[in-house]
């Protein structure tokens, strides 16, 4: 009796926050093909969708600024965070506890408190904001859950191979790029994925730090909801909606990474 | 390191050769273990342990879990230093010298196969890494394939293996670098006992093969006892006692030897000497038994404990007649473990519980269980392991 | 030995320029500045001062703070309410990975489009106004958003995935047959719950609410688009000190106070994984 109530419990909060999920994105997709500019439904229509990719300079222009961006600092994050993981599971030093909390602490701030101190940090030192600026401070962030998700893998890394290895002649550049390495890639390549989507999808930190001429995606969409919204948006959220579905698809192949930690 | 390699492969001239494996033979070297020392903290795992084994040598380390024999073995093969001592290859000190630079070659408990590289690389891996000709690799490789009976198996992944199949990749791979010395961590402790057998005579035959200098760590008795030509018998971070598999069964230095190896029985007593130089062990309860005395050192009176192998007692159902050499005692069999071609007996005599080991004969009186029996054994084979 | 730390010092080369450069000196300059005199145009002057602090204990920024944290604890409390059965249903659903493929597609989805997408359920002339209004529920359009409320709703909608997560993690990882033995003891279902499970996935739990309140008492962008005027929180605070008011000084003072308490709670944090790691005997 006990048993089946519960279930009926769990069961129900189960569907109503998928219905909360997915509701809202059932909305977007609903209007993205409505005819009309205001928010009644008049009726089907693809215009929203030929606008966005006939009509948007300004918005692909941000797409390739966010892509940039998005490649560039994950391949930095992943050099800068994989290797840090190997020092960080090898090699034991002194106040090794401190040094790892601040290597993570990035990832748990609030982004504004980084997003702020980056821009003080700038101006201070007098440095242009630009689209480089918006990659440093990508990279900041990213290392963090790289850290993360190539730690975790390493924890299950049997240490007597690499002993194995130096036993039969590999010097430290093999040991890393023949054993290490190669063991470490589905982490390595999760670790791009996440670093990847979490630089298309930052706003705060970019909003903070980037100035005219590096408007990413997400600054380019905040300003759409703000100034003037079009159903062009209502027709890229479903767009990015789906180039979501797609990817993470993809990262489930890797989920075992991300989500174990 | 290249030069080395095909100076002492007889083969690297030769192509398309079919392959003889009894021809692999190697250079072995000694390994020299003056005083080291280790400490993990303040815990002492290691105290100045010495060590000489010889040129070819199939020699065992046995002990039991935590005495310290990884951490020696580690350091003959270079990956951890001791903190004080130093380690020779032949005559040469290698205590400073990195792992990928000395000529030893680990096999590891846990295979320590690479995953991510088929049975041909992992073997491959280290003649790779000095850059040897394409050819001769292959052809070593499949020499060694042979060596450990996997062949055809050159393009699995370690995951398709079995866990004797990974251990024989351990083994090869290991061993294509023409190791001077083989270090074996308990190579088989994760195999299955039948296996474990199996592997152990090919390690034998594989030994004999090369000739290199084998250093085997197990804490199976059974094991060191059928392959080595030495044993060291460590606890505590101490050597207790080295010698042949024989010396060491029937002489054991003292009584946690005597207990480790094989079965004992232990008997302890106060040594008397009689006035026409009569040498005999005086127990609490059992009355005087005869012992031989061949250590000046002990003296009249001292408390001594006697190891006597369960194989060497001849249990009788009535009292022997002869009783000259032959030492004896009176009790009554409390339980009897029957295993195929030989039963153990239990027999409660006035001093303990003896365990005796007897081999079944033909037409032997059958003991049974409360039956009052005789047990007899020479005076040789009474063993003193400890004396006072 | 040399040898080894030579490597790891290699190794960890990168990293520690990286954090030294681009994270701590950022942070150690933000605290500098909340101790300087603030410039006109933005700047400081470098005197020291504690105006940035003596002005932060005014009614107008306690008010701020309040409500910043009176939203914070409310989000979580609902996230959390949400979160534990959903992540609980999850681990023990045969169907868990096509479950946790749907919880991780909002998680992947671009935050401002999750953001937008609640703009356009509630805004005055939104989904929800059309929909009653067509129903007869209503005469005329209302705004359900720019008030708390709002904030509330989407706040829980962007930062739920961040709690069910590494909830469901834990869950995954606990051994269910404790609380068959717990059963088999005479415990009730839910004195199983609460003295078995609870206990045991401590520090998903812990994880959990941190991965949502911290983002949360930082928010920016969901009372600045959602919020409108009653919903100004901490995080709209500092960007109006740090592009309106000019005032860094006191941008960078309400900035290291945010700092102080997350490391706060992530040593709480620590402190509770190390006592559970004991009380297992690790
Ligand atoms: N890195 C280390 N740090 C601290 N103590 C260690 C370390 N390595 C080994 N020890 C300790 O040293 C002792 C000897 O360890 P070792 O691994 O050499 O034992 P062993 O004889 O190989 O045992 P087993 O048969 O179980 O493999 C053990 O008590 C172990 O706990
Ligand atoms: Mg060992």
């Amino acid at each position: 009796m006990n048993h089946t109530k519960r279930g009926i419990f769990t069961t129900t909060m189960v569907i109503l926050t998928l219905l909360f999920f997915y509701l809202p994105m059932a909305v977007l997709l609903l209007y993205s093909f409505n005819s009309s500019k205001s928010m009644v439904i008049t009726g089907f229509s693809l215009k929203w969708y030929n606008e966005l990719f006939t009509n948007s300079p300004f918005l692909w222009k941000a797409v390739s600024n966010s892509l940039i961006i998005a490649v560039s600092s994950a391949f930095s994050a992943v050099l800068i965070g994989t290797l840090g993981a190997i020092g960080l599971r090898w090699y034991s030093f002194k106040l090794k506890n401190l040094f790892q909390i601040i290597s993570m602490l990035p990832l748990l701030l609030p982004e504004i408190i980084l997003g702020v101190a980056l821009l003080i940090f700038f101006s201070a030192f007098s440095f242009p904001q630009n689209l480089f600026t918006v990659y440093l401070s990508h990279i900041t962030f990213n290392i963090p859950f790289v850290l993360l998700i190539v730690m975790a893998r390493l924890e299950e890394f049997d240490s007597t191979l690499l002993e194995a290895a130096r036993d039969l002649g590999a010097r430290e550049i093999d040991v890393l790029m023949k054993i290490l390495i190669p063991l470490t890639m589905p982490a390595i390549i999760a670790a791009l994925l996440m670093s990847f989507t979490l630089s298309l999808e930052d706003f705060v930190i970019t909003f903070f730090i980037s100035g005219p001429g590096s408007t990413t995606l997400p600054i380019y969409i905040y300003s759409m909801i703000r100034f003037g919204v079009s159903p062009v948006i209502n027709a890229l959220s479903v767009l990015i909606v789906l180039a979501t579905i797609v990817l993470s698809l993809f990262l489930s192949k890797f989920s075992k990474y991300i989500i174990n930690h | 390191m290249s030069t080395y390699f095909i100076i002492t492969d007889p083969f690297s001239t030769i192509v398309k050769e079919p392959v003889n494996i009894y021809d692999i033979s190697m250079l072995g070297s000694s390994v020299g273990i003056k005083n080291i020392s280790k400490n993990f903290g303040h815990f002492k795992v290691l105290s100045d342990i010495n060590l000489e084994i010889k040129k070819g040598e199939f020699f065992s380390l046995l002990g039991p879990s935590g005495c310290g024999k990884t951490t020696l073995l580690r350091m003959i093969a270079g990956f951890d230093k001791p903190d004080t001592g130093s380690i020779f290859l032949d005559d040469r000190n290698v205590t400073d010298i990195a792992s990928n630079k000395r000529k030893v070659n680990t096999v590891f408990q846990n295979y320590a196969v690479f995953p991510h590289l088929t049975v041909f690389d992992n073997i491959a891996f280290g003649l790779k890494l000095k850059k040897i000709d394409k050819k001769i690799i292959q052809k070593e490789v499949f020499t060694f394939l042979e060596l450990v009976k996997l062949n055809g198996q050159e393009r699995k992944m370690p995951s398709q293996l079995s866990g004797g199949q990974k251990q024989r990749v351990a083994i090869a791979r290991a061993l294509i670098n023409k190791p001077q010395v083989l270090l074996l961590d308990e190579p088989l402790s994760a195999l299955d006992a039948k296996l474990r057998k199996e592997l152990l005579i090919e390690l034998d035959q594989i030994h004999n093969e090369i000739g290199i200098t084998f250093i085997y760590v197990t804490h199976d008795q059974e094991e060191a006892l059928g392959v080595s030509d030495r044993i060291a018998i460590m606890k505590d971070g101490k050597i207790n006692q080295i010698g042949t598999s024989k010396e060491i069964y029937e002489k054991p230095a003292d009584a946690f030897v005597a207990g480790f190896i094989g079965e004992t029985n232990l008997l302890k007593g106060s040594l008397s000497i009689t006035e026409n130089k009569e040498t005999k062990l005086i127990t609490e309860k059992a009355g005087s038994i005869n012992i031989l005395i061949n250590n000046p050192k002990i003296k009249s009176g001292a408390s001594l404990t006697v190891s006597l192998r369960p194989e060497k007692i001849n249990i009788l159902p009535i009292e022997p007649t002869v009783k000259i050499t032959h030492e004896c005692l009176q009790g009554q069999v409390k339980e009897i473990v029957y295993s195929g071609f030989q039963s153990r007996y239990f027999v409660k005599t006035k001093q303990n519980i003896m365990n005796i080991i007897k081999v079944h004969e033909a037409n032997e009186t059958r003991i049974r269980r409360g039956d009052k029996v005789f047990l007899e054994w020479e005076k040789s084979d009474m063993n003193i392991v400890e004396f006072s | 030995m040399t040898e080894k730390s030579r490597l790891g010092h290699f190794y960890l080369f990168p990293l520690t320029i990286w954090s030294i450069l681009f994270f701590v000196s950022p942070l150690i300059i933000i605290i500098l500045y909340s101790f300087l005199t603030k410039d006109i145009y933005g700047g400081v002057i470098y005197t020291f001062s504690l105006k940035a602090y003596q002005s932060l204990i005014q009614l107008t920024y306690l008010k701020v703070f309040w409500f910043t944290l009176k939203i914070s604890v409310i989000s979580t409390a609902i996230i959390m309410f949400f979160a534990i059965p959903v992540s609980y249903y999850i681990a023990r659903s045969p169907l868990k990975n096509v479950l946790l493929f749907l919880v991780l597609i909002p998680f992947w989805t671009n935050f401002l489009i999750r953001i937008y997408a609640w703009i356009a359920i509630m805004g005055n002339n939104g989904f929800l106004n059309q929909l009653l209004l067509s129903l007869h529920v209503l005469k005329t359009n209302i705004q359900f958003l720019y008030n708390p409320i709002a904030v509330i709703v989407v706040l829980v909608y962007t930062y739920l995935p961040f709690a069910i997560l590494p909830l469901y993690a834990a869950i995954d990882k606990f051994d269910f047959t404790l609380l068959e033995a717990s059963s088999d003891l005479g415990a009730s279902r839910l004195q199983g719950i609460l003295k078995v499970l609870l206990p045991n996935i401590r520090t998903g739990l812990m994880a959990a609410f941190l991965f949502a309140f911290i983002p949360i008492f930082g928010a920016y962008a969901v009372p600045q688009l959602v919020g409108g005027q009653e919903s100004f929180m901490l995080g709209n605070m500092i960007a109006r000190e740090l592009t309106i008011t000019r005032n860094w000084p006191l941008a960078s003072a309400i900035a290291t106070i945010i700092t102080l308490v997350t490391c706060l709670g992530i040593l709480l944090y620590i402190r509770s994984v190390r006592r559970s790691d004991e009380k297992d005997g690790k």
